[in-house]
């Protein structure tokens, strides 16, 4: 490994899989991008925002073992930057017509990439207040603490009228519709993620999620090593919270319930907790599995007119398959295992050998 | 066996979504003769009731009328979980997939604002049912809606408070989360203070958030206020709770509220104590407005007969319906822009709920509400307030 990274041909050599990888998957982007309808394009947005909030999740719970249930709450931080300094200066009267927007802000409007760094940034001043009390102590405290924080961050949008709206929310924010502002933000971020994840730091979060006292006496740093990793995460979360504000074009304090965090923690148990590709397999499978199951909604599924096809059972079904999945890989699709080059040979390997196995052994039995 | 019996499953898993996805496409091509109308309404999560009494009152509109221009009219209910993200999802699922020429919905105003990007972007006309706040319709050419809103809604209850009831002083309770409850109590606070001339003639003003089960810190300052009457809008549990706790503190002025009171729960939680309440709302079934209305209740009984009374909620969803259907047949096309045009033109239409004109902002100009009251557990008819 070491003499590989000497030079950048060497890198490319051992990792050209990867290249290719990358180069196909720009390419399937911008054919997305021209050929795909707005209902799947709006879907493939919401999967790549849902990737952006799971990683950063996956990086404090799975990643670092902290528990931490604030997304909702950075992310309404993140969403509402956006909101206020980007919707246009000469809609603001229609849509704050209960109280006029504070004056400080009302003439403000920063471009799209600006506020949503901000938003971030927002985020990451929140986590550090969040966080330095609670990343001290062991155990729960910080669960609690996260939770508590974005019910507090909901209520506080709810009451500051004339910087939020209040309960009306905002609406006519500018929406991106175009895939690469999604898929460009997620891919960078998990190129970080992959990229931190193998640092020094990267180690250094892994060694506290297995065991603190052990990391403590190998020198690691605990509290400064968890609010890296819980500030970085709070950031991306943000970043994710701008996106999902601009892809809806409207933001309210009811969307963030905390309810809204389970969403990813489910995508994070799914994938595995501690495995990047395995975050990101499932945040497709729920967004468009949800999605796909719409049709049994619908009286007439599979042509049968049953009285249980009725709103409400794509939900049951869902919940059913997740169950499933979770009862047979207990550690989520993905455990802490990467999808990998040699992952996948390894994977082909034995299912190769499993079925040339029973093909000896008893006769059909596959599909 | 495990691993064999879970892999199947996933394949299940991807089965369905695959027939999902066909499914999907294949009625999407369906032939010419059939004008697809999608309804957009939460069906599952909190606001659930209130969609599925709106579906009602469109599914018996479609029963009624079946046919426009000759072709079937075929609904496509979508469900929007009652969620912003989910709403946005549904509402261009409904504009792409199943290729509708127009949209009904959605109860609760924050979800149709959510929607109205996707509508507008790919000129789909829509109609909100029951959406009150204004900026459902605001800077959107293609939201209409064919309830009234929370401006006039406001009015009509400072109206009554200040010439039916004579009060002088006012004290406000308002659910802070709820933009509607907000919007009201704002809209009130306007046209009472106008109307009576007295800047300071809202006494007391008090907060609370949805969920909330104790009041009596509020109460406590609008007693000590002395107010002639309350004005509460709000969600009906919240309400009731209130009205309860402020005659457990000995006030006695009377409580007044808006549209969201008239539904059973609101007389089950409050009980003896929630007497005398006064609301406005859409709809009064024993005493329709207009010929249309008197069909709808009758229609409905016939339908429905267990039912003890009709939601106005219902019959919004009835006039919607009819109000496409007759932008439909009037615009000669199933063109969505057609109908869009027809909609906006839509002048003097007879509806369930009164007589529908569209101004320039697509709501529907409506100057009569209905005043009910609870008598003896049930929601009685009262009065009907016209305003200019």
């Amino acid at each position: 490994m070491k003499e590989t990274q000497n030079s950048i041909g060497a890198y490319l050599k051992l990792h050209w899989k990867t290249a290719v990888f990358l180069v196909v998957l720009l390419i399937g982007i911008g054919l997305a991008d021209i050929f795909v309808d707005s209902y799947m394009r709006r879907l493939l947005n919401l999967c790549a925002i849902y990737v952006i909030v799971s990683l950063a999740m996956n990086l404090v719970n799975g990643f670092t073992g902290q528990f931490s249930l604030g997304q909702a709450g950075f992310m309404a931080i993140g969403a509402y930057t956006v909101a206020v300094f980007t919707v246009p200066i000469e809609s603001r009267a229609a849509i704050f017509y209960l109280e006029p927007m504070a004056p400080f802000l009302a003439n403000i409007q920063l471009p799209f990439i600006v506020a949503l760094i901000l938003g971030g940034l927002a985020s990451v001043v929140v986590a550090f207040f969040i966080g330095s009390p609670c990343l001290r102590l062991r155990g729960d405290y910080l669960a609690i603490a996260t939770l508590g924080f974005s019910e507090i961050i909901r209520i506080v949008f709810t009451n500051t009228q004339s910087i939020t709206n209040g309960a009306l929310g905002i609406k006519s924010i500018p929406t991106i519709s175009s895939l690469w502002w999604t898929y460009g933000t997620a891919l960078l971020i998990i190129i970080a993620t992959v990229l931190l994840i193998n640092s020094t730091y990267g180690r250094a979060f892994k060694s506290i999620r297995e065991d603190e006292i052990a990391a403590e006496a190998m020198g690691v740093g605990l509290f400064k090593t968890k609010m890296t990793s819980f500030l970085i995460g709070a950031f991306f979360t943000g970043i994710g919270g701008g996106l999902f504000a601009a892809l809806l074009g409207t933001v309210d304090p009811k969307q963030f319930y905390f309810t809204l965090t389970y969403n990813f923690l489910l995508i994070i148990v799914l994938g595995g907790m501690g495995s990047i590709s395995g975050t990101i397999i499932a945040s497709f499978v729920v967004t468009l599995g949800q999605e796909a199951l719409r049709f049994l909604d619908e009286p007439m599924a599979f042509g049968l007119d049953l009285p249980i096809f009725r709103p409400g059972l794509r939900m049951v079904v869902f919940s059913f398959l997740l169950m499933v999945i979770v009862l047979f890989y207990r550690k989520g699709l993905m455990g802490t295992n990467e999808l990998t080059w040699d992952f996948i040979a390894q994977k082909y390997r034995s299912i190769k050998k499993k079925l040339s196995g029973k093909k000896t052994s008893t006769e059909g039995g596959g599909n | 066996m495990k691993k064999t019996l879970a892999l199947l499953l996933s394949l299940a898993m991807v089965v369905t979504m695959v027939a999902g996805c066909s499914s999907g496409s294949t009625t999407s091509s369906a032939d010419s003769d059939v004008i697809k109308i999608g309804v957009f309404e939460p069906l599952t999560g909190a606001n659930a009731a209130g969609g599925e009494l709106e579906v009602e009152g469109v599914e018996l509109a479609n029963q009624l009328r079946p046919e426009v221009l000759g072709k079937k009219v075929e609904l496509v209910i979508a469900d929007n979980k009652s969620d912003k993200a989910e709403a946005t999802t549904a509402a261009a699922r409904l504009i792409e997939k199943d290729k509708v020429v127009a949209i009904l919905g959605s109860w609760g105003s924050s979800l149709s604002i959510a929607a109205g990007d996707v509508v507008k972007t790919n000129q789909i006309p829509a109609v909100a049912l029951s959406a009150t706040n204004p900026q459902v319709t605001a800077g959107n050419d293609y939201y209409f809606r064919v309830c009234f809103l929370d401006p006039f809604q406001g009015t009509v209850m400072a109206n009554y408070a200040s010439k039916k009831l004579n009060a002088k002083k006012v004290a406000i309770i308002q659910e802070v989360s709820n933009d509607y409850s907000v919007g009201l109590a704002k809209f009130f606070t306007d046209s009472f203070v106008k109307l009576t001339g007295d800047p300071n003639a809202i006494v007391a003003t008090g907060n609370y958030n949805t969920g909330d089960q104790d009041f009596n810190g509020i109460l406590t300052n609008i007693k000590a206020a002395n107010p002639d009457v309350i004005f509460a809008p709000g969600n009906f549990t919240e309400s009731a709770l209130i009205i309860k706790q402020a005659r457990a503190l000995g006030i006695t002025a009377p409580f007044i509220g808006g549209d969201t009171w008239e539904t059973n729960e609101f007389i089950t939680v409050g009980g003896a104590d929630v007497e005398g309440a006064v609301m406005s709302t859409f709809f009064d079934d024993t005493n329709p407005l207009t010929e249309a209305g008197k069909t709808f209740v009758a229609e409905y009984k016939k339908a429905y007969p267990d039912r003890e009374n009709i939601a106005a909620v219902t019959a919004l969803g009835y006039d919607g319906y009819m109000m496409t259907l007759d932008a439909i047949e009037r615009a000669g096309s199933a063109d969505p822009v057609a109908i869009r045009d027809a909609l906006a033109a839509t002048k003097d239409f007879e509806g369930a709920t009164g007589m529908i004109t569209i101004d320039a902002n697509g709501d529907a100009t409506k100057n009569e509400a209905i005043i009910k009251t609870v008598k003896d557990g049930k929601f009685t008819y009262l009065d009907s307030v016209t305003i200019d």
